[in-house]
């Protein structure tokens, strides 16, 4: 399938990571056509996923910084619109488990940090793509989301569930007002995957363990969000706006 | 991207009408490399119409004639598939339709029609899964995908049946999802806003059609209320129907699709 990515500018946060979403993401997007994809992230290992994205013949620049303080998001953009005139497309994936104290313990800064990573972080590079998206009225951005949004339980995340919910609302009542200016937003939720949000060295294993509960009786890949946000990204979905898929084996059902 | 649908066999239900969503989800697994595409309507020759614009395409097809709501039909329909190609990788229910409208308060409703409305929507949709998935087991694989309606997550007045109807089609995609998912069969439902098909046209019976400048205005008026400022099209629906029954999304299954342009979120 033609996604009708040619010509696309596209930029990816939280590309950083060589086993996460990001870089799964920003690679796809430039073999199904991206003319340039930028990538973002905190850590050195963002000019790795630069480097394979040229590999794949297309143009890329890493851009080092933190996506929850406003200057390092408006030079980030800044950077990217130089380079490439225009970005048409944004994947916020950037995000993070902040804090592991549960709510009836959890201080006001414990609810800070996830916050601001999870949701304060989406509104910014949000906002400062914004002026570019309305002024070519057209733009598509996808956020990655979270299953955990949906299930209980797991007290040690929930902060951070509840940043991604606020996550959830946003991409709907961004949607909402941004239609009118040609700018589609929509959100992939993941179930649990072996990315760095697994800690320790056995990601796989800690996986296979979760999937016994999981529907479709194995854990989310990589390529299995990529696809998806890809697909969200492109010319293929230009009439879905506001919507948050679960890719998760069946996970979230409700 | 290449959405792995080669050497794959697919149903389409409901896919005579040639300005429908069936039609253009048929043409669309064709075009992206199915192995055969099977199609049935309840309209036999318009069946055919669209079979013969598959084979055009290069993949193979056949037209059934099949009334869904009749369980003995339903089962020869899916029994003559499986004679011709041996198995069936993909089913996508679009058969479905809104009966009539009906403005009366509940109280006043004929029983009749709810009857023939679940008849249709909800019955038909699941004889057709219950006879296509014994096979899908069979292969440990397989990818079912419904047509819901905005209207069950939305108010209108007059087609309450109808989206109570494709309310259950909702539920039934999940359920199904959860019990199928350890035999490797997903099911998700992909759900239109309004479109150009004849759905307008049974929507107007009973009354006297207004002139098509009238009804073209009545749309574009309605449009205006739409975020993203325009009506779905069959090719909408066909890309993401298409997306949910291939291997692209292999880890997707319970999921209800809104595509509407953000008229429902």
């Amino acid at each position: 399938m033609d996604l009708g990515l040619k010509g696309k500018v596209a930029l990816v946060t939280g590309a950083g990571s060589q086993i996460g979403f990001g870089k799964q993401i920003a690679l796809l997007l430039a073999k199904e056509g991206c003319d340039a994809v930028a990538v973002t992230d905190i850590i050195d290992d963002v000019n790795l996923t630069a480097e394979d994205i040229k590999k794949l013949g297309k143009k890329s620049i890493a851009v080092k910084g933190d996506i929850t303080n406003p200057t390092d998001v408006a030079a980030l953009i800044k950077k990217v619109v130089d380079e490439f005139k225009k970005i048409d497309i944004l994947c916020n994936v950037a995000g993070g488990i902040a804090s592991r104290t549960p709510y009836d313990k959890a201080k006001p800064e414990d609810w800070d940090k996830d916050i601001r990573l999870n949701l304060y972080s989406i509104m910014l590079t949000c906002q400062a793509v914004l002026p570019y998206m309305r002024e070519q009225k057209s733009g598509a951005i996808v956020n990655i989301g979270s299953g955990s949004t949906r299930m209980y339980g797991h007290g040690a995340g929930n902060t951070y569930a509840i940043a991604k919910s606020g996550v959830d609302t946003f991409t709907k009542q961004f949607a909402f007002n941004e239609a009118k200016n040609g700018i589609r937003c929509n959100c992939v939720a993941p179930g649990p995957a072996p990315t760095n949000f697994i800690p320790g060295p056995d990601k796989q294993g800690i996986i296979d363990m979760l999937a016994k509960t999981i529907p479709m009786g194995r854990g989310a890949t990589q390529s299995d969000i990529a696809n998806a946000t890809v697909f969200f990204a492109s010319e293929m979905s230009s009439y879905i706006t506001g919507a948050v898929l679960h890719v998760s084996g069946g996970s979230v059902l409700d | 991207m290449d959405l792995g649908l080669k050497g794959k066999v697919a149903l389409v239900t409901g896919a005579g009408s040639q300005v429908g969503f069936g039609k253009a989800i048929a043409l669309l697994l064709a075009k992206e490399g199915c192995d055969a595409v099977a199609v049935t309507d309840i309209n036999l020759e318009d069946a055919k119409k669209t079979a013969e614009e598959i084979k055009k395409l290069g993949s193979k097809s056949i037209a059934l004639g099949a009334d869904i709501a009749k369980k003995a039909e339903v089962e020869a329909m899916v029994n003559q598939v499986i004679d011709a190609y041996k198995k069936i990788d993909i089913l996508c229910n679009v058969a479905g339709a809104i009966l009539q409208k009906d403005f009366t308060p509940i109280d006043e409703q004929k029983t009749e029609l709810w009857q023939k409305q679940m008849d249709l929507n909800l019955f038909g949709t699941m004889y057709v899964t219950r006879a296509v998935v014994p096979h899908m087991r069979k292969q440990k694989h397989g990818a079912i995908v419904n047509i819901g309606s905005g209207s069950s997550s939305q108010f209108s007045f007059g087609v309450q049946v109808y989206a109570i109807s494709k309310y259950a089609i909702d539920l039934f995609t999940k359920e199904l999802a959860f019990q199928e998912g350890k035999h490797g069969i997903r099911c998700n439902c992909i759900s239109p806003g309004p479109a150009p098909t004849n759905f307008g046209a049974v929507l107007r019976e009973g009354a006297p059609p207004p002139p098509k400048e009238a009804y073209d205005k009545m749309h574009e008026e309605m449009m205006k209320a739409f975020p993203l400022g325009r009506m779905g099209t069959p090719a909408d629906i066909a890309n993401i129907t298409i997306i949910m029954a291939s291997e692209a999304t292999n880890y997707i299954t319970g999921q209800v699709i809104q595509v509407s342009g953000g008229n429902v979120m």
